[in-house]
């Protein structure tokens, strides 16, 4: 029975020194800033560095330790670099067919259809964009029948219509095959993961679930969070009339201004931490729209006038930058149930 | 019009050339990627030993082959009794030494293309499981295909023109170890000139068509990459 489990400690002198335990389900993310060496971790996962020193277990398979060092080609993990690297003499249908194993989930004809390159098959490779390329290397690396897919920043440098079509993809393909996910970008990150591995400067930092790793105060993250977090809205329904749209933020409404109605089903929004207000009762004759009920769940003291709060939702998290003045006249306590207005949101409705 | 004698030098000469490209066909990849990617510290020494002929005169080479060949020598003597008969006049002493003679012309193109070969694609290779001789033969092959056939050219239109080696350890057997140039030195030597031209205009002849076919395909192969 696969248990997906990933175990690794791998040094490269004075470079790296990376190490975790992590159970791969769905998407994990790999996070963190540019040098902080993300490609490097996955590429001595891969096998393709050989410098690295340490043990690679996964699903209670050695893949490298003091004796062992199964070779790239014998560990079957799909790779999707940030390049599409498509092979220049083969025609894009060549391409797959050189990479399909009997084994694969997908054929060739099915993920032609869910990516959308049918017509693009029998192409040359040099004939295609870099978002055609990046599908049709997608879907390459999931022909060869992988037990773990790895994407190195697949989406960095493509168009909106592949980023709009591969997202989605990404986020069901991970309940088929599990995936490490390499990204810079907190938006990616949390619409498709639900667990990551945070690098910083060499080093594995922490490993869990975004949601909480962003606000947890003493990890590097930090710096990215203050400003506010990113939310999934579901998507239910739009009013014509008011052009509004109705939504669903962990089980609570929201209602978001939209000029037109939105095809997809989750639509990510960002709050600021500033544009949250928080209150004790709620106070109906105003022109907040968008009021959720929520649970204090830590005061941190981020300069001498200023207190963040983050606020549990349910399941997703938001943040509130409140005086040090207000926290002691609401008498705000952790655990304390409150409700947060928001006055504004950023809609990031290209990514889905 | 061709002598019999000389129809039957071009015939070896033409059998020679080809058994050459074929057997420096199989033994230069792996020895061109072994020198395209190996980091031992003796590699420079081999990739020297097989630029030799390129420097040597080929008298000097010639000399040394025919040394190695006769009875007394290890090698000999092993191929002796191995084979029952003895390397040196022979077309099987030819064909060894051909090999060796055209050896660079056919590693160099080879090595030069291994080493420009975008690493990248071989990674992929290995993500996509391929074995390093799948990967040979559906990547690399492919990729390098014009320096293949630049190489196997080479090392045949060298082979055609070879002449000091052949004299010094096949001689002048006619149907054995007679070959075109040699041939062509005798018409020469006998002042049968009306013999030389015709022999010479011919090898000149074949050798440009063989030249232009080969450049032809690979201008081809270059346009339908860019139009692509």
């Amino acid at each position: 029975m696969p248990n997906n489990m990933l175990k690794f400690t791998l040094c490269k002198a004075g470079l790296f020194n990376f190490a975790a335990e992590i159970n791969l389900a769905g998407v994990c993310g790999v996070f963190g800033d540019s040098g902080a060496g993300k490609t490097s971790l996955v590429r001595a996962l891969i096998g393709l560095d050989e410098q690295f020193i340490g043990s690679v277990n996964f699903n209670n398979n050695v893949w490298q330790d003091d004796k062992h060092f199964v070779k790239t080609e014998h560990r079957q993990i799909g790779m999707v670099f940030q390049e599409p690297r498509l092979f220049p003499h083969l025609d894009a249908l060549g391409n797959l067919t050189l990479a399909h194993n009997k084994r694969s989930l997908y054929t060739i004809e099915t993920l032609a259809k869910l990516l959308d390159f049918e017509n693009l098959l029998d192409k040359k490779t040099i004939a295609l964009s870099g978002g055609q390329k990046q599908r049709i290397a997608i879907a390459r690396a999931i022909l060869t029948a992988p037990q773990l897919l790895i994407m190195d920043e697949p989406l960095s440098s493509l168009d909106a219509h592949s980023r709009a079509l591969l997202l989605p993809f990404i986020k069901r393909l991970a309940k088929q095959i599990p995936i490490l996910y390499i990204t810079h970008s907190m938006q990616e990150l949390f619409y498709l993961a639900n667990n990551m591995l945070l690098i910083n400067d060499g080093k594995i930092e922490a490993v869990g679930d975004p949601q909480k790793l962003f606000i947890d105060p003493r990890l590097s993250l930090v710096k990215h969070a203050h400003s506010g977090l990113l939310l999934n809205v579901t998507c239910l329904s739009w009013d014509e009339t008011h052009a509004m749209l109705q939504g669903k933020v962990d089980g609570q409404a929201i209602y978001l201004a939209m000029d037109k109605p939105v095809e997809q089903e989750i639509l990510q929004i960002k709050v600021e931490s500033k544009d949250v207000i928080i209150a004790t009762q709620q106070f109906p004759h105003s022109s907040l729209q968008n009021c959720f009920t929520s649970e204090v769940e830590q005061i941190e003291q981020i300069s001498a006038s200023h207190i963040l709060l983050t606020l549990n939702l349910g399941k997703q998290k938001l943040l509130a930058k409140i005086t040090a003045k207000s926290l002691q006249q609401l008498q705000l306590k952790v655990g304390q149930s409150v409700y947060s207005y928001i006055k504004a949101v950023s809609i990031i409705g290209e990514i889905t | 019009m061709l002598s019999e004698l000389d129809l039957s030098a071009i015939y070896l000469t033409l059998k020679l050339a080809s058994l050459t490209t074929l057997t420096l066909l199989i033994i230069s990849p792996p020895l061109a990627w072994w020198l395209a990617r190996s980091k031992l510290f003796f590699r420079p020494f081999i990739e020297s030993l097989v630029a030799l002929p390129l420097v040597l005169p080929p008298t000097v080479l010639g000399f040394y082959l025919l040394l190695s060949f006769s009875p007394d020598s290890y090698f000999g003597a092993f191929w002796i009794q191995l084979t029952g008969s003895g390397l040196a006049f022979s077309f099987a002493g030819l064909l060894i030494a051909s090999v060796i003679y055209s050896l660079p012309f056919v590693v160099q193109p080879l090595q030069s293309a291994f080493v420009n070969l975008d690493k990248n694609y071989l990674e992929v290779a290995s993500t996509l499981g391929f074995s390093p001789i799948k990967t040979f033969y559906k990547v690399v092959f492919p990729m390098t295909l014009p320096s293949f056939i630049i190489a196997g050219a080479l090392g045949f239109a060298h082979t055609i023109g070879e002449f000091g080696v052949v004299l010094m350890i096949g001689g002048n057997i006619p149907g054995e170890t007679q070959v075109l140039s040699i041939t062509l030195f005798d018409h020469v030597e006998t002042l049968q000139y009306e013999q030389a031209h015709l022999l010479s205009i011919s090898l000149l002849i074949f050798s440009m068509s063989l030249l232009i076919l080969i450049y032809g395909v690979l201008q081809k192969r270059q346009k339908r990459l860019n139009d692509a």
